[in-house]
């Protein structure tokens, strides 16, 4: 399916369970471009290996995001492990995306 | 009258209407997280129920605006006729080579522009480039149905320097990205040797490349792997049905099965000679004969279309022949049928139970969603036919929707204002139908520019 990508990888010992996300962007806009590159270098960084991303594009898929409830975009979702949250606009703000991810920071990093 | 300055200016006007749409689509936004990205502009669109679209804010239409162009200046400066396709046919870009000899050589047939369809263009293409053409057609046919990635055609046109050589060639891009075919055309000198494509019969080639455009549209037909859609299309004949026509009367034997793909068909019981009721409304999810496929061979209900649109037509015994050879189909089939089924039965029990204004405002949800727009024609007579009702009740019941703002009803052109009030308004039938029969999805959108200059190396 257009614009849409799966990321599945094995866990390593870092981070126990897999986190399964959910993006919302809005084509090529800006901050929809600028949520992608800030999620996945906080993925790469944060999440080793041990994550599960689909990235939607609303403008191919409008009745996909209005029945999943979404309202704006760019809209991160942490469909699992539970309790799911949400994360919206541009990502840029790392600690926020990571609280709402549920990863807990070592005192190092 | 005295204008205000800045109203003169157009560049602060379009700033002036992109603020007060920005401040219009503000509005929609209610969470506060929401409202704080939003304010923090770092947002790009915010979806909106009624439309069911994404709506883009200026800033991120002016950026995707802006990377349309810089693509296409791109394209432009390449030195080689290139023509980008959508999954349709539809002609997205063209470099300015392609447009430059395409005007040149207009009398051949090959000045086809951005917006245009390519099958269409075929179909047009002068008397003597006619087998070119429909050769190409089943080209682009195979290509779209992803049984070729490659193809290339050489021929021989005429040009304004009397008769030149050229070699199109058609390459298929991934399945991940949403433009689908490239076309590029190389010039060669008239004594290069030319070979000769094969034609096929003019009018089948002509029936498939229609049927491949409008077919696609029926999400039955759509539903299908390729394999069995192509055995299926050469039996398919495009038709456009008009508004008010019957397709079958009961009791009359079913002829033709038809697969709607912008025209919408409402399945009526008569229970006397003057009266009928609407059981069944079909659009372009479904079929209308399904019960062919289950052995009857006379129609039980008299199909009316509802509004005037295109559908594919096969004839019975064709039809036949296909579904007891095809798995795909006979199981495509079996599942609509189902949902017509639950569709009927649910409208059976609506129509003893729930209101006429109820009703009214499902039927027009329904009505809006199989002809994908918000706006649409139908009379108080056909309203008060599809629910069984006098002419007076559909008065009182529609001018009771216009009244709390939920349509707009005008000489048998409605228009609905507002989704979300007309569902509340609506009996949960139709919820319930929605849940069961999930209307189609948006059509792909065509465009990816960063694909393209992918395609082009440029990154």
């Amino acid at each position: 399916m257009a614009n849409k990508r799966m990321k599945k990888v094995a866990a390593k010992e870092t981070v126990a369970t897999v986190v399964v996300m959910r993006l919302y962007i809005a084509g090529r806009a800006p901050n929809s471009v600028k949520a992608i590159a800030n999620l996945e270098a906080i993925c790469r960084q944060h999440l080793k290996d041990s994550y599960k991303l689909e990235i939607v594009d609303v403008c191919e898929h409008p009745r996909r995001a209005l029945d999943d409830g979404i309202l704006v975009t760019p809209s991160l979702t942490k469909l699992s492990p539970t309790p799911s949250a949400n994360v919206i606009g541009n990502l840029s703000d790392t600690g926020s995306v990571l609280a709402a991810l549920g990863v807990q920071l070592s005192p190092a990093q | 009258m005295i204008d205000a300055p800045e109203s003169t200016d157009p560049l602060l006007a379009q700033d002036k209407a992109a603020a007060e749409f920005k401040t219009w689509l503000r509005r929609l936004v209610t969470d506060t997280a929401e409202l704080v990205a939003f304010d923090a502009g770092e947002i790009d669109a915010v979806m909106d129920r009624n439309s069911v679209s994404a709506l883009l804010l200026p800033e991120a239409q002016t950026a995707l605006h802006d990377s349309h162009r810089i693509a296409l200046s791109a394209l432009d400066a390449l030195p080689g006729e290139i023509c980008v396709l959508d999954a349709m046919g539809i002609v997205v870009m063209t470099s300015k080579a392609w447009r430059v000899s395409g005007a040149a050589h207009a009398r051949a047939g090959l000045d086809v522009r951005a917006g245009e369809n390519i099958f269409d263009a075929c179909l047009d293409a002068p008397a003597g480039e006619r087998a070119h053409a429909n050769a190409v057609a089943a080209g682009l046919r195979k290509m779209l149905a992803g049984m070729r990635q490659l193809l290339r055609f050489r021929y021989v046109c005429p040009s304004p320097r009397g008769r030149s050589v050229f070699t199109l060639t058609m390459a298929a891009t991934t399945a991940q990205s949403p433009v689908y075919t490239l076309l590029t055309r190389e010039w060669h000198s008239p004594r290069q040797q030319t070979g000769k494509i094969s034609g096929v019969a003019a009018g089948k080639v002509r029936r498939i490349a229609t049927a491949v455009r409008s077919g696609a549209q029926n999400r039955l037909l759509a539903a299908l792997p390729s394999k069995d859609y192509a055995q299926l299309a050469s039996g398919l004949e495009p038709v456009t049905i008009t508004y008010g026509e019957v397709l079958y009367e009961p009791g009359e034997p079913i002829r033709a099965v038809y697969f709607p793909s912008t025209c919408l068909v409402s399945l009526l019981t008569p229970v006397d000679a003057h009266r009928a009721l609407e059981v069944g409304l079909v659009g372009r999810e479904g079929m209308i004969g399904a019960s062919l496929a289950l052995g009857a061979t006379k129609s039980s209900v008299r199909a009316l279309a509802q509004g005037t649109g295109t559908a594919m037509r096969m004839n019975a015994k064709r039809f036949l022949r296909e579904f007891r050879r095809s798995e795909a189909l006979q199981r495509v089939l079996l599942q609509f049928t189902e949902r017509l089924m639950v569709q009927i039965s649910q409208t059976a029990a609506c129509n003893r139970f729930h209101l006429v204004e109820a009703r009214l405002a499902r039927s027009l949800l329904m009505t809006a969603e199989r002809m994908g727009s918000a706006e649409f024609h139908l009379t108080h007579e056909f309203l008060a036919a599809m629910l069984g009702v006098r002419r007076v009740g559909v008065t009182v019941a529609a001018s009771e929707l216009q009244r709390r703002g939920f349509i707009r009803y005008r000489r048998g052109n409605i228009t609905i204002l507002d989704q979300r009030g007309l569902e509340t308004a609506s009996c949960p039938c139709y919820r319930h139908l929605q849940v069961l029969n999930p209307p189609p999805a948006n059509a792909p959108r065509p465009m990816s520019v960063l694909n393209l200059l992918r395609l082009h190396g440029f990154f």
